[in-house]
């Protein structure tokens, strides 16, 4: 997924005329599903089994449906973080980091703020919080090494990441950090559940349609992030840094707070997306918490080509995808090699769409 | 002195264009171009910007294929399938920038290209040698490129085309970075391989080397021949007119003087009343990366209301002079002041903000940015001023560019066009309206603003210049070009690699001392 072509991915591109824009990649994820399903075939899998399990896996019940808004919401706030950063000509890849961070410190408050006795939904409001300062300060360091010594910011985002999903590994092996007391030797590597209070509020309050806040809060980012790029004067120095960072300056633009800004609210965007997680679905902070959440992100913002709009498309797809590509693994035995392999072949395809929506609009 | 060459002008071309047209998507770049080149000519391509004059060369040397028309290359169908291709059949062209690898000798960027296996450089030592003596083209063959000055990589450019012995030799404006005696060896160098037989191309938009060495002269305009002449020397009135559609007369004189056409100084600003010091610069010292000072002990003061012209070949210090200035780049030594004010290493907004316009040299690199909105790039450094809670008021923004926009004469579809679909003078202007209309400016430096404007474009700039200058705004021209700094400034200083070689009043008459002091030659 990384070997995608950044350079005509990446690129900005204001208005897109919506005749091939839509049709395209539609097409392109038609095609590769219908590759999916022969390669089902292939390996000797009921076909009809394996499309039953994976529409019950999607919208088969509340419960799956819900899951699977879910997941694409985290995806949604990693792949907005990333259409910030991009904008100033930055590729953050560090989502499943700041994933982690997040969780941790939404973890670390929910359990020992002494916060779930607090009025007003302090109780998760200020775990989440904490979150999104931890997410922020974890794309700082990439900003501020970059903007110190030029140090590129995919090759730390991506560092960082190792080390935020390593860190959080030490948290729930360590019980002087986040593991729950060993009451046997049989006790796992987690943490203890958090308090109720600090669960994040469900939309219904009915456990069968666990859709919790997390979507209405980023139904309200996407706004936000959306008009601040469009039309705000941080938009556009944003945009002036991306696109000639020299010129930037010259003209009174610093670069140093703009990229800091930029990677910071990339990062910010990542932890917030770690306490949904925590918060919302997950309860314990446990081993493999963050579940490479932070990389399907990353890729939404890449194949969004710099729109909110296209992320929301893009997460939701990957949503869905993953919810019915789990329950193809368990109830109808696809190997989860297969279904990984039907992700990769649905980017492919829609990076290639890109491509030919760029020289179809050329001609 | 333009017939020398004996060529008989019947003789039989040995390329000629027929016809030949070229287009870019929608834009038509040459459009039904006939042109004979005859062995034995030296033949002119003038224009002006955006003509089609490189154009015409890179379908002559296969880098575009024709859209119409044919070539006849010796007689048969022409249809080079690129460069390589041109040159296997005997044409050579010296490109506008240089293609030379640096860290290597000249002998191996002369082998680069033409030899496999093992390179023999004593015999290609030899041919450079011989050449050298041929053609008046002086060179150290084991010599680094690195180390040469631009007039000698010049010189290897040449001579890269010449040992192959091209039939036909194109020089696409070969003049523009070079100093005044070696434009004229260079000329010598044309005159000479015309007189062996062969045919030569020179592009240029400089009227001057045109009376000296041109047997023939085809005017482009918009992609079109719209004059000929084959006693150049004696047609300059009609040629110029055709280039630039308008008469001599109307023509703005500094602008003028850039061709070649005159030099008459042209003073309609008061000279300064009272001398009140607005720029100060002190012993500024630069230094690079590698330690190397670029820029030693700078020491100029410009006046309120005076231009200061810094004149010298390009690479001599002219960019840190500027970046230093722009605040774009911290000194090594030395102190700027704007009046009273120290302006030492302050930040580009404070720069601006006290009150010095910047004009840089590069507009793509430091200017503007390219992506964004001309509307966006024309108040760039002021945007803080059309925000409302941080929101910002797109629809002011737009109707403030478009008063500029009006008022500088930048031609585009509107505010809200893209900076990149402008063209480069409209770029320029766009730049200029938004350093020159500062609500304090004080002092406004302008490091080659006229580079790649056409004949208009060049006398809005000078007329935006000098009216800064009336108003008391004290103006440091920084140019390679000497016409335009004898024509604009009141004074000159020379830089010749990072030290003030010298200075005089801007006077015509002392063209020979100042080029002297470009070379490094103190007067």
């Amino acid at each position: 997924m990384t070997a995608l072509n950044q350079e005509s991915l990446l690129a900005f591109r204001p208005a897109v005329s919506l005749r091939p824009t839509l049709l395209v990649p539609v097409l392109a994820v038609a095609f590769a599903a219908l590759i999916g399903l022969a390669l089902i075939a292939m390996i000797g899998v009921s076909v009809p089994d394996a499309v039953a399990a994976f529409v019950d896996g999607t919208i088969g019940s509340p419960y799956a449906l819900a899951a699977s808004i879910n997941r694409s919401v985290v995806f949604a706030l990693v792949g907005f973080g990333f259409v910030l950063a991009n904008r100033a000509n930055l590729t953050n890849v560090g989502g499943e980091g700041q994933i982690a961070v997040g969780g941790i410190a939404a973890t670390a408050v929910a359990l020992y703020g002494h916060v779930s006795g607090l009025p007003l939904g302090l109780a998760f409001i200020l775990p989440t919080i904490a979150a999104v300062i931890a997410g922020a300060l974890w794309g700082a360091i990439a900003a501020v090494l970059k903007v110190k010594s030029g140090t590129n910011e995919v090759i730390s985002t991506l560092l960082l990441s190792f080390i935020g999903v390593w860190l959080l590994y030490w948290c729930v092996q360590s019980t002087m950090l986040l593991r729950k007391p060993m009451t046997s030797s049989a006790t796992l590597p987690e943490s203890l559940e958090i308090p109720d209070e600090t669960k994040l509020p469900l939309l219904t309050g009915d456990y069968s349609f666990p859709l919790h806040i997390g979507l209405p809060l980023t139904l309200v980012l996407a706004l936000v992030v959306g008009v601040i790029l469009s039309r705000t004067i941080l938009g556009l120095r944003l945009r002036a840094v991306g696109l000639n960072p020299l010129a930037a300056k010259r003209a009174g633009i610093s670069y140093a707070r703009t990229v800091i800004f930029a990677l910071s609210t990339a990062g910010a965007l990542g932890g917030l997306a770690g306490a949904l997680m925590l918060l919302g679905e997950q309860y314990t902070l446990k081993d493999g918490f963050s579940s490479g959440y932070g990389f399907d992100g990353l890729v939404a913002g890449l194949l969004s080509r710099g729109s909110i709009p296209g992320v929301i498309a893009a997460s939701l797809l990957f949503g869905f995808m993953r919810s019915g590509g789990i329950n193809m693994e368990m109830v109808a035995a696809v190997p989860t090699a297969l279904v990984v392999v039907i992700q990769g072949l649905i980017v492919i395809t829609l990076a290639g769409a890109a491509l030919f929506i760029e020289k179809w609009e050329r001609r | 002195m333009g017939g020398t060459s004996s060529a008989p002008a019947e003789a039989e071309p040995l390329l000629s264009l027929s016809q030949v047209t070229k287009r870019f998507g929608s834009f038509t770049a040459l459009s039904e171009v006939s042109i004979d080149l005859r062995p034995g000519e030296v033949h002119c391509i003038l224009g002006e910007n955006g003509a089609g004059k490189s154009t015409l060369c890179n379908v002559i040397f296969g880098v575009h294929r024709l859209d119409g028309g044919i070539m006849r290359y010796r007689g048969a169908p022409f249809h080079p399938a690129g460069p390589a291709d041109a040159l296997a059949q005997g044409i050579a062209m010296v490109h506008q920038h240089f293609s030379l690898v640096g860290d290597i000798s000249v002998v191996d960027n002369v082998l680069l290209g033409r030899e496999r296996g093992i390179l023999n450089r004593r015999e290609c030592a030899r041919q450079l040698e011989k050449l050298a003596a041929d053609y008046g083209l002086p060179l150290d063959p084991f010599a680094r490129i690195d180390d040469l000055s631009v007039g000698e990589r010049q010189r290897v450019e040449i001579v890269k085309c010449l040992i192959r012995d091209p039939q036909l030799f194109v020089l696409d404006e070969p003049t523009a970075v070079l100093l005044p005696d070696e434009i004229a060896a260079l000329l010598d160098v044309c005159r000479r391989v015309a007189a062996r037989g062969r045919a030569v191309v020179l592009v240029t938009h400089k009227l001057a080397e045109i009376k000296k060495v041109a047997d023939r002269v085809s005017v482009l305009r918009g992609g079109r021949v719209v004059a000929t002449s084959t006693e150049p020397a004696n047609d300059i009135d009609a040629l110029v007119r055709a280039m630039i559609q308008g008469s001599v007369e109307t023509l703005d004189t500094s602008a003028a003087s850039i061709l070649g056409l005159e030099t008459v100084k042209h003073v309609d600003h008061e000279p300064a009343k009272a001398k009140v010091e607005a720029l100060q610069i002190d012993g500024l010292t630069v230094t690079d990366s590698q330690g190397v000072t670029r820029l030693d002990n700078f020491t100029l003061t410009v006046d309120c209301g005076e231009i200061v012209g810094v004149a010298g070949v390009e690479g001599n210090g002219q960019s840190e002079l500027t970046a230093v200035l722009a605040g774009m780049m911290a000194p090594a030594g030395g102190r700027i002041y704007l009046g009273k004010t120290d302006l030492t290493g302050r930040t580009p907004k404070e720069i601006t903000a006290a009150g010095v316009g910047i004009v840089p040299e590069d507009r793509h690199a430091v200017g503007c940015v390219v992506g964004m909105s001309l509307a966006e790039n024309i108040y760039l450094n002021r945007l803080d001023e059309f925000t409302r809670f941080g929101f910002l008021r797109r629809t002011a923004l737009e109707r403030e560019a478009a008063v500029l926009m009006q008022r500088f004469d930048v031609r585009a579809r509107g505010p809200g066009a893209l900076f990149s679909s402008l063209s480069g003078g409209n770029q320029q202007k766009a730049v200029l309206a938004r350093e020159i209309t500062l609500p304090n400016l004080a002092c406004l430096i302008a490091a080659q603003p006229t580079r790649g404007l056409d004949v208009g474009a060049v006398a809005a700039v000078y007329s935006h210049i000098r009216a800064a200058c009336s108003r008391g705004v004290a103006i440091l021209l920084v140019s390679s070009e000497l016409d335009e700094l004898l024509t604009v400034a009141d004074r000159i200083v020379v830089l010749y690699r990072g030290r003030i070689m010298g200075s005089c009043a801007a006077d015509p008459a002392r063209r020979e001392a100042i080029g002297a002091m470009m070379a490094g030659q103190p007067q």
